[in-house]
C-alpha cells in the first residue's frame, strides 16, 4: 500500500471508471456555482467533479439543498446570472466546454442534445398552449421541418411514452391531464429532437407513487432504447438503484462519494451516505428505534469551517475540524468518499467515539451502529454482515 | 360559451334594477329636489313652485315617481290602476304588446327640466364626443402601458426601469385636471400656443361638431376634418391617460416579471427556443391574462375621467352634460346619463370576464 | 489497487479516550450550523413590523414629508404674515397676479392678488382633514359590514354582498359629484360624511375575505372551546389579525379621497370657494391660465401630489412591513 492518495478534484485527472478511450459524453470538472443574495453568498455547487459515459446513466442523491438540481441547472446555463454566477469550473459535454460558451450556442445545444425533465409538471408546461403544440414548437425548430411534420412526429413522441389516444390528447391542455400523463408529456417533449444527454430532475417526486414506478419504468425504457445518457437527480434512495449505473452523492455543495451503484449502496464509505442507507426504515428491522442522522443541514451562509459532515458525523476526530477532507480513493478508481478516514492520516482508523460529536446526540450502542439496510435494494445483508465482522 | 353569457347577462339584470333604485333614491332624497334650480330665484312665486312641482309629478310619493320613470306605472292614471296601461294590459309590456309607451323600460328616458328636450336623444348627441375621446384614449392607454411595462420588465432595475416607476409614483399623486391645467398652460398658453385649448374644432375652419352643416364638411374635407379632430385630441387624450398608463405599465410589468420567473418559462429555454419566443410566446401571453380584466375593469374610470377632461376642454361631452345638469337640478337628464353610466360599468365587467373567460382555457364554464 | 485497510470492529472505546475527546472539543457551537443556541430577542409584531418599516427608504422619505406637511398645515397658518380671510392692497394692480417673489414665495393671484403661499397652506388643513376624516369614516363603516358579512356568513353575507356589488357598480365619481352637489351644499363636514359613505365598499370586502379565512383557523376554534361569545371573538381575537390589510388599504383610501376632494371642489361642488382647500384653489385658477398665471395652481396641485405621494410611499412602506414573509 503506497502513501499516496489521490485527491481528484482538482484539474483534470482519472474520471470516474473510465479507461482513457472510453468514450465520455459528460466531464464535470470542479465546478463551483455561488449564489449572492442579500444575506451573504451561498456556495450551492461548491467543486463538484464527476463524469458520464455515453449510454450509461449517473444518479445524484442528496437532501434538499445539498446542490443536486443546481448543479444541473448550470449544465444547461439555466441560472438567472445576476443572484448565481459560475465562478469556476468547466464542463465538457461531448466535446464541447460549456460554461464559457456564447449564449446562442448553448441554445442549440439546449433541448437538441441536452434535454431536461423538470419536477413539476403542471407548472412546468404552459397553460395556455396544447400539449401539441408545446412538443411541436421544439421539433420545429430543432429538426428544421414544417408544422405539419412537427405535430405528427409530436403525436408519435406521445405514442412512445405510452400515451393512450395520442392524437386526441395531443390538442388537450395541461390542465386538462392528470399528473402522471403531464409527466409523459415532459418525457415526450424531453426526447423528442434525440438528446444524447437527459437529465431528469425529481421527476416523480410530485407523482402518486403507482404512477412513479411507471414513470421510471419508461424512462429507464426510453433510456435504453434510444441509447441516451441519463443523468437522475432524486433524494429516493430506492430509485437509485434500480435506475442507474454509477452514483454521487452530494452534501452540503460537495460531492461526499461516488461509485458503482452497488458498491456505494453496500458498502457505504463516507459517514454521510453510510447515514443515509441506515436512516431506511428496514422491515427486518421491525421494533427497532429508527436511526436518523443526528442534527440538521447546515444553514448555507454558516457551513463548518472544515469538514461540513462533522458535526453530524459519528466517527468524527479532531482533524476533521481543522481540515477540510478530499475526494479520496478508496479502493477502485472510480470509487471515492470525503472522508479523512480515506486519507492519508486516516488510514485504518475508523474507531468511532461512541455516538458524540460537537453536539450533544444520544449515544448509539455498537451494536445499533452497524449499518442496516433495506432489503430492497440490498443484494445481500449477510455479506453486509461478513464484512463488518 | 353562449349559455355562459346568457347566465352572466340574466345574473346581471338584478344589479341593474338594484342600481337605478339606488340612484333614484340618492337623487329624490336629496333636499328639495329639482325645484331647488328656482331656489335662489325670488321672482319665482310658490303658486308656480307648487305648479312646477305638481306638472312633473314630483308631489307624488317618491315610489310612484320610481315606477313611473321605471316605466311600470301609467302617468295618466291614479292609485292602483296605475299599473295598468291605456291598453288595458300592465304597463310594464312592451308597447307593440298593449303595455305603456313611458319609462326606462320603453326606451323613454323623460324630458329635460332644463331645456325641455328630450333626454334620450340630448345624451345620444353627447355620446358621440366621449366615444371619441374615450376611445382613442382607451386605445393609446392599452398601448403605451404594455409597451412601457414590458420593457421595464425586461431591463429590470435599468434607468428606464427606475425613470418609470418615478413616473408610476408621480402619476399616481397627479389630480387629473392638475395635468390638463398644466398642459394648457404649457401648450396653449402664452407662449407655445401650438395647440388648442378646448373644443373639438377650430371655429375658423369648420362648423361646430355634430351639426349637419360639421358632417357634410367632414364627407367633403375627411383629411382635413380628422386631422384638425386629432390636433384637438392631443391635449385630452393625453390629460386621460397619463395616470392610467403610469398606474398600468407597472402593473403589466409587475405581471411581466412575475411571468418570467414561472416554471413554464424555464421550461421553454430548457427546449432551446429562441430568446424571443420565450419572451413573446410564453411569458407575455400569460402575463397579459389578468391585464385583461384590468382594463375592462377600468374602462369606466375613463368616463369619470371624461367629466373633468370634458369640463376643461370645452368637450361637448357627457362629461360635460353631466356637470351642466348637476348644477341645474335637471333630474330627469341625471338620471338617464347615471342609468347609461351604470349599464355600461356592468356590461364593462361582464365584458372583462367573457374576455378572460377566452383567453384562458383553463376557465371552465 | 489499493485494498481497503482492515478496519477495527466499532466497540465502546476506553473512557479515557474519550474524555480527551471530549476534553479537545472547542466550544464552537455557532460553526457547527447544526442545533445552537442563539439569545433570541424576542420581538412582538408592531416591533418587527417597525424595524422592517424602518429599512424602506421611501417610506421613510414619505413619513417625513408628511409630517412637515401636518406641521405646515397646522401652524402654517400662524406663522405666515398674511391672513387667507382678508384681500389685500396692492401696492400695484397686476390683474393676473405677480409671479414667486421675496415677498410672495409662491407668488398672488390673479384678480384679488392674495399670498398663494398663504392660500396652500390653509388650503392644507382642510383638505388633509378631510381625506383623514372620511376614510376614517369609510374604513370603520367597512370593518363593521366586512366583519359581520364574513364571520357570520350566509344569508346576511350574501345580502351585505349584493349591497357592495351594486354601489361598486355605480360610477364613483359621477354619484359623489351628484351627491356633494345636492346634499353638499358647500360645507366641509357633509362633504366629510359624503366621502366616507361611498369609500366603505372597498374594506368591507377585504375585511369580509379576511375573516372568511381567519374564521376557519385554529385559535378561532379554540376561543370558541373556551366560551367566548361572538361579538368577543371578532374584536379580540380576528380583528388584531386584519389589522395590517386594512391598515394599507386605508393609507390608500385616504390618498384617493384627497385626490376626490380636490375633483369635486374643482368643479365647484365642493367646500365653499370662501373657504380655501386645494380643490377651491384649482378651480378659481382656471380662468386665469390663459394669462399666463401658472403659480397659482401649480402649487395647490404640488402640495396634492406631495401628500399623496408620501401617503403611498407609506403605505408601501407598510405594506412590506407587515408582511410576515418579508425579512426584517
Amino acid at each position: 500500500m503506497t502513501d499516496a492518495t489521490i485527491a481528484v478534484e482538482q484539474g483534470s485527472g482519472p474520471m470516474l471508471g473510465v479507461a482513457p478511450g472510453e468514450d465520455v459524453l459528460l466531464d464535470v470538472r470542479d465546478l463551483k456555482t455561488y449564489f449572492h443574495v442579500m444575506d451573504g453568498t451561498v456556495k450551492a455547487v461548491d467543486g463538484v467533479s464527476f463524469s458520464l459515459r455515453r449510454g450509461s446513466s449517473i444518479g445524484v442523491v442528496g437532501e434538499s439543498g445539498s446542490g443536486k438540481s443546481v448543479t444541473a441547472l448550470t449544465m444547461m446555463r439555466l441560472l438567472d446570472i445576476p443572484p448565481a454566477e459560475i465562478v469556476d469550473g468547466e464542463i465538457w459535454f461531448d466535446g464541447r466546454e460549456l460554461v464559457a460558451m456564447s449564449e446562442e450556442d448553448i441554445r442549440h445545444i439546449r433541448g437538441k442534445d441536452m434535454a431536461m425533465i423538470f419536477q413539476e409538471p403542471l407548472t412546468a408546461l404552459n397553460p395556455l398552449f396544447t400539449v401539441g403544440n408545446q412538443i411541436a414548437e421544439q421539433i420545429e425548430l430543432h429538426m428544421k421541418v414544417k408544422k405539419r411534420e412537427a405535430w405528427d412526429r409530436s403525436i408519435e413522441m406521445l405514442k412512445i411514452v405510452g400515451m393512450p389516444n395520442a392524437e386526441a390528447r395531443v390538442k388537450q391542455y395541461p390542465h386538462e391531464m392528470s399528473g402522471g400523463m403531464r409527466q409523459r408529456v415532459m418525457i415526450a417533449m424531453a426526447i423528442s429532437c434525440e438528446p444524447k444527454l437527459i437529465i431528469a430532475d425529481e421527476p416523480t417526486t410530485a407523482l402518486d407513487v403507482t404512477i412513479q414506478a411507471q414513470i421510471m419504468e419508461l424512462l429507464k425504457s426510453i433510456q435504453q432504447r434510444t441509447g441516451a445518457s441519463l443523468m437522475l437527480i432524486t433524494h429516493d434512495l430506492g430509485v437509485i438503484a434500480e435506475m442507474v449505473d454509477d452514483v454521487i452523492v452530494m452534501y452540503a455543495g460537495q460531492v461526499v462519494e461516488q461509485g458503482h451503484v452497488d458498491e456505494v449502496f453496500l458498502d457505504p464509505r463516507a459517514p454521510y451516505t453510510e447515514g443515509l442507507i441506515r436512516s431506511i426504515p428496514s422491515v427486518v428491522g421491525r421494533g427497532r428505534r429508527l436511526k436518523a442522522i443526528r442534527g440538521t443541514v447546515p444553514s448555507p451562509f454558516n457551513l463548518p469551517p472544515a469538514c461540513r459532515f462533522e458535526p453530524r458525523c459519528d466517527y468524527p476526530w479532531d482533524l476533521c475540524r481543522t481540515s477540510e477532507p478530499e475526494l479520496y480513493q478508496v479502493g477502485a478508481p472510480e470509487r471515492r468518499a470525503r472522508c479523512h478516514l480515506y486519507g492519508p492520516a486516516g488510514r485504518g482508523r475508523r474507531s468511532p467515539v461512541v455516538g458524540t460529536s460537537s453536539i450533544e446526540g444520544e449515544t448509539e450502542s455498537t451494536e445499533a451502529a452497524r449499518p442496516d439496510s433495506a432489503q430492497v435494494f440490498l443484494k445481500s445483508e449477510q455479506a453486509l454482515e461478513d464484512r463488518r465482522q | 360559451m353562449t349559455k355562459y353569457i346568457i347566465r352572466r347577462v340574466i345574473q346581471a339584470i338584478p344589479v341593474l334594477f338594484g342600481i337605478t333604485v339606488v340612484v333614484y333614491a340618492i337623487l329624490l332624497a336629496a333636499p328639495g329636489g329639482p325645484v331647488q334650480r328656482f331656489a335662489n330665484n325670488p321672482r319665482v312665486t310658490d303658486t308656480q313652485r307648487l305648479a312646477f312641482i305638481h306638472r312633473w309629478g314630483l308631489d307624488q310619493p317618491i315610489p310612484v315617481q320610481y315606477c313611473r320613470w321605471m316605466g311600470i306605472c301609467n302617468p295618466d292614471k291614479d292609485g292602483l290602476a296605475t299599473f295598468v296601461s291605456d291598453q288595458g294590459l300592465p304597463n310594464f309590456l312592451p308597447t307593440f304588446l298593449g303595455g305603456g309607451d313611458n319609462g326606462v323600460l320603453h326606451g323613454d328616458l323623460g324630458v329635460s327640466i332644463d331645456t325641455g328636450q328630450v333626454v334620450s336623444d340630448r345624451i345620444m348627441a353627447s355620446l358621440l364626443p366621449t366615444i371619441i375621446l374615450a376611445g382613442t384614449a382607451l386605445i393609446v392607454w392599452v398601448t403605451f402601458a404594455i409597451l412601457l411595462g414590458t420593457l421595464a420588465a425586461l431591463r429590470p432595475y435599468s434607468l428606464f426601469d427606475q425613470v418609470l416607476t418615478i413616473f408610476t409614483y408621480v402619476g399616481f399623486a397627479m389630480p387629473t385636471f392638475w395635468l390638463g391645467i398644466m398642459l394648457i398652460y404649457t401648450f396653449s398658453g402664452p407662449g407655445l400656443n401650438i395647440l388648442p385649448a378646448g373644443g373639438m374644432t377650430s371655429p375658423r375652419i369648420s362648423p361646430p361638431f355634430g351639426t349637419n352643416d360639421y358632417w357634410a364638411w367632414f364627407s367633403a374635407q375627411p383629411i382635413k376634418a380628422i386631422l384638425d379632430l386629432g390636433r384637438h385630441l392631443i391635449l385630452p387624450v393625453t390629460t386621460l391617460v397619463v395616470i392610467s398608463i403610469a398606474g398600468d405599465s407597472r402593473f403589466v410589468r409587475g405581471s411581466m416579471m412575475e411571468t418570467l420567473h414561472m416554471d413554464y418559462v424555464r421550461t421553454a429555454k430548457a427546449k432551446g427556443l429562441k430568446a424571443r419566443t420565450v419572451t413573446f410566446k410564453h411569458a407575455f401571453r400569460n402575463a397579459m391574462l389578468p391585464f385583461i380584466t384590468n382594463v375592462a375593469l377600468e374602462l369606466p374610470l375613463l368616463f369619470t375621467g371624461a367629466i373633468v377632461t370634458e369640463t376643461i376642454f370645452s368637450w361637448p361631452g357627457i362629461g360635460r352634460l353631466t356637470i351642466q345638469s348637476t348644477n341645474q337640478f335637471d333630474y330627469p337628464m341625471l338620471m338617464g346619463i347615471l342609468l347609461i353610466a351604470a349599464v355600461a360599468t356592468v356590461f364593462a365587467n361582464l365584458l372583462a370576464d367573457i374576455a378572460y373567460a377566452v383567453v384562458d382555457p383553463r376557465i371552465k364554464y | 489497487m489499493q485494498p481497503y485497510g482492515e478496519f477495527e470492529p466499532a466497540r465502546p472505546a476506553p473512557l479515557t479516550e474519550k474524555v480527551v475527546e471530549v476534553a479537545a472539543i472547542p466550544v464552537r457551537q455557532e460553526e457547527a450550523g447544526a442545533d445552537y443556541e442563539v439569545t433570541l430577542q424576542s420581538l412582538n409584531q408592531w416591533q418587527l413590523a417597525w424595524r422592517k418599516f424602518k429599512k424602506h427608504r421611501l417610506a421613510l422619505i414619505g413619513l417625513g414629508i408628511l409630517t412637515c406637511l401636518l406641521a405646515t398645515a397646522f401652524v402654517g397658518p400662524i406663522v405666515l404674515p398674511y391672513d387667507f380671510a382678508s384681500i389685500p392692497v396692492p401696492d400695484q394692480i397686476v390683474y393676473q397676479g405677480r409671479p414667486p417673489g421675496l415677498g410672495h414665495l409662491f407668488g398672488e393671484t390673479g384678480g384679488l392678488q392674495r399670498d398663494v403661499l398663504t392660500l396652500v397652506v390653509n388650503g392644507a388643513r382642510l383638505s388633509l382633514i378631510i381625506g383623514f376624516s372620511s376614510m376614517m369614516i369609510g374604513v370603520f363603516i367597512g370593518t363593521i359590514v366586512g366583519a359581520i358579512a364574513g364571520f357570520l356568513g350566509g344569508f346576511l353575507d350574501n345580502a351585505l354582498m349584493r349591497i357592495v356589488d351594486v354601489m361598486l357598480s355605480l360610477p364613483l365619481l359621477f354619484v359623489i359629484l351628484v351627491a356633494s352637489r345636492f346634499f353638499g351644499n358647500g360645507s366641509a363636514l357633509l362633504l366629510i360624511l359624503i366621502f366616507g359613505f361611498f369609500s366603505w365598499m372597498g374594506v368591507a370586502r377585504l375585511v369580509r375575505s379576511l375573516f372568511l379565512s381567519l374564521r376557519e383557523q385554529e385559535f378561532v376554534e379554540a376561543a370558541r372551546a373556551v366560551g367566548v361569545g361572538n361579538m368577543r371573538t371578532i374584536f379580540r381575537h380576528i380583528l388584531p389579525n386584519a389589522v395590517s390589510p386594512i391598515v394599507i388599504v386605508a393609507s390608500l383610501i385616504m390618498a384617493g379621497n384627497i385626490i376626490s376632494e380636490a375633483f369635486v371642489s374643482f368643479l365647484g361642488f365642493g367646500v365653499d370657494s370662501s373657504t380655501p382647500t386645494w380643490g377651491n384653489i384649482l378651480s378659481n385658477a382656471l380662468t386665469f391660465i390663459p394669462l399666463g398665471n401658472w403659480w397659482w395652481p401649480f402649487f395647490a396641485g404640488l402640495a396634492i401630489i406631495l401628500t399623496v405621494l408620501s401617503v403611498n410611499f407609506i403605505g408601501d412602506g407598510l405594506r412590506d412591513a407587515l408582511d410576515p414573509r418579508s425579512r426584517a
